[in-house]
């Protein structure tokens, strides 16, 4: 598990990260999303021992950030994906694997193994002899990817892991997540890809310098907006609206278009009832549907957007 | 602090370095023309001014018929005699032996000159041995026992070039640091490694290491040749291979390897204020100038390029490599190099 606590840091007089709490737990995808300097490097820094916090701390798997003895042992457990995949770039993809495997002191079997399966499985396994610098961006991205990977890591920190690649890079780079994620590694996601976020995060949190706030997409959307249940009228009056609010377990109703927006508090309950008093009142439904309220309708409500 | 893991980070640094260009040709060419050239453009001018070995005299196949002692005697013109304690002033000799004699204003030709004192003459094709000369001309003689001034200065200009030896270790490494720490630092390939279980001193050890080995290497690898071309060159004129002799072994074996600790470590200074390799480089040269300045002031005469000033300006540049070592490792830790490096 990781956990911080009123984890703070701050460059001279710059706040990067204030009161930072949250616990992120084992096999979890934990996602971090928030504008460009909202704190997401640093807290990925601090949670990677790379810089120390200015006020309060973090544990990972039970270890002290703050703890020099810890740091050594936390950075052994740990896989790092910089924003930007940092390769030996003169250097081939299985010798930057294999530099990195025995700095974690894999023994040289183990390192071949390794290495083959994750070149292969990221389907690069052709090309490891290859100088990085000839790679496309995808393909560093894959090798940075391995990298933080060929230590079996049970935490692993990601930091904008899609970021300038194209769609099918990045569809692999997400699959390979995807697949990670079964594998039951506990993943802290750093993103600006909302859509990605949302696809692969069991949690999200959301951080402009401060934690926002921290959920599943599904309890972000309903606690700022609730659970709303969409009925399509042919022809909406007052007189079905009123009816409609008459009903105990209806928060509130608008009209929209000739839409009518019914918040509830358990619609799959409740929306039977609904419909059968907008029928008795006259009113000719064309669907019924819940209302989604998706992770940019959340993002850009909590970090000051318009929606 | 562990020792195979300082290894594992200097072997991939230098894996690194045999696949760049600049830093295998700098590792090869500087060495190579210190080694070759120097010493064939510098030595061999000297060798041509000061002639053959002194210590070999000249056959002159004298055949004494006279003997003389005790006489001052002038205007004359002699030949096949040995004169002991006597005084020679304008005179012609030919095949003589001079001995705790007074020679002046005299022409002297393929004879023996003994602890003699030879003033305003003119001395050719004769063996010279513990006389003083003033204001004399000598020509093909062979001076025993004594270096001439051409010698003396050989000598000590073969000993000044260890200046310019010690440039390849204090040199090299600003080449390859500023393509390990700068390029390091362009390629944002610090991050990751910072994330891995090492310590810091396990980090900046590594890749010191892997500037020093190769730095040292050619060092050393180019002083066999460089010595072997000196003997060569100025063994035949001095009388005795000038290397390796004390000074050398100082300079070669402590004071190389300190200025190159201290160009390194000098390097991670700057590179931790610099994002441009060429400016890291040029910054980092400046590590030269103390051997320069040392230099100039053995040149200029200040001080005698000896065994004592060569351990003084060791243990001088051990302290100041202690300073900037002690510095570096301060810049060289996580915090600081994703924070403040700029």
């Amino acid at each position: 598990m990781i956990e911080a606590v009123e984890l703070t840091r701050h460059f001279k007089d710059i706040v990067a990260v204030e009161d930072l709490t949250l616990k992120v737990k084992d096999g979890e995808v934990f996602g971090f999303i928030g504008p460009n300097g909202a704190g997401k490097t640093t807290t990925v820094r601090m949670l990677c021992c790379l810089i120390n916090p200015s006020r309060g701390t973090a544990y990972v798997n039970g270890l002290d950030i703050t703890h020099p003895g810890d740091r050594i042992q936390i950075r052994g457990m740990i896989g790092l994906l910089p924003e930007t995949p940092g390769l030996y770039e003169s250097l081939s993809a299985h010798r930057n694997l294999d530099f990195f495997a025995q700095l974690y002191g894999i023994s040289k079997g183990e390192r071949e193994q390794r290495i083959k399966a994750l070149l292969t499985t990221l389907d690069v396994w052709d090309r490891r002899d290859d100088p990085v610098a000839k790679f496309s961006k995808g393909m560093k991205q894959k090798i940075a990817i391995a990298r933080a990977l060929v230590h079996k890591p049970s935490f692993l920190f990601l930091d904008e892991p899609t970021s300038g690649l194209d769609p099918q890079a990045s569809l692999t780079v997400r699959n390979y997540l995807m697949d990670l994620k079964k594998e039951g590694i506990t993943i802290f996601l750093n993103t600006h890809n909302l859509d990605e976020a949302e696809r692969l995060c069991d949690r999200i949190g959301v951080i402009q310098k401060r934690l926002l706030a921290v959920g599943s997409p599904e309890e972000l959307s309903s606690k700022f907006w609730g659970k709303t249940t969409v009925i399509q009228l042919r022809s909406a009056t007052t007189q079905m609206v009123h009816a409609v609010e008459s009903i105990p377990s209806v928060r509130r109703v608008s009209l929209s278009e000739g839409k009518l927006l019914v918040e509830l508090e358990h619609p799959d309950r409740d929306n039977p009832l609904v419909v059968k008093t907008l029928v008795e009142n006259g009113a000719q439904i064309e669907f019924v549907n819940e209302l989604k309220h998706g992770l940019e309708d959340i993002y850009l409500r909590l970090v000051g957007g318009r929606k | 602090m562990r020792f195979d893991k300082i290894w594992i980070v200097a072997r991939k640094d230098i894996s690194e370095f045999k696949t760049n260009r600049y830093i295998v040709f700098s590792l090869v060419l500087m060495p190579l023309v210190m080694a070759f050239i120097m010493p064939i453009v510098y030595l061999v001018p000297f060798t041509m001014l000061a002639g053959e070995s002194p210590d070999v005299p000249l056959a002159l196949h004298l055949n004494i018929t006279h003997y003389t002692s005790d006489l001052d005697i002038e205007n004359a013109t002699v030949f096949d005699t040995k004169f002991v304690n006597s005084n020679l002033t304008n005179v012609l000799a030919q095949g003589c032996i001079f001995d705790n004699c007074s020679l002046t204003d005299a022409l002297v030709r393929d004879s023996s000159i003994l602890n003699t004192t030879i003033g305003s003459s003119y001395v050719i094709h004769s063996n010279i041995e513990g006389s003083p000369r003033v204001g004399s001309v000598l020509s093909g003689c062979v001076i025993i026992g004594e270096t001439s001034e051409i010698e003396q200065l050989l000598s000590v200009f073969i000993n000044s070039l260890l200046i310019f030896f010690i440039l390849i270790p204090a040199m090299i490494p600003t080449i390859i640091a500023s393509y390990s720490f700068v390029g390091e630092k362009l390629n944002r390939s610090l991050e990751p490694l910072l994330a891995t279980p090492t310590t810091d001193m396990e980090l900046l050890a590594g890749k010191s290491l892997s500037i020093f080995l190769p730095s040292m290497a050619a060092t050393w690898l180019s002083l066999i040749p460089f010595v072997i071309l000196v003997d060569v060159i100025a063994g035949p004129v001095i009388g005795h291979y000038p290397l390796p002799n004390p000074i050398w072994i100082v300079g070669a074996f402590i004071l190389a390897p300190l200025f190159c600790l201290l160009s390194i470590s000098a390097n991670v200074l700057v590179s931790s204020r610099v994002n441009d390799v060429r400016a890291s480089q040029q910054i980092g040269s400046l590590i030269v100038l103390p051997l320069v300045a040392f230099f100039i002031i053995t040149i200029a005469g200040f001080i005698t390029l000896d065994l004592f000033y060569m351990s003084a300006f060791a243990l001088l540049i051990a302290l100041v490599d202690a300073a900037v070592v002690y510095l570096s490792l301060k810049v060289f830790r996580r915090e600081e190099i994703l924070i403040r490096w700029k």
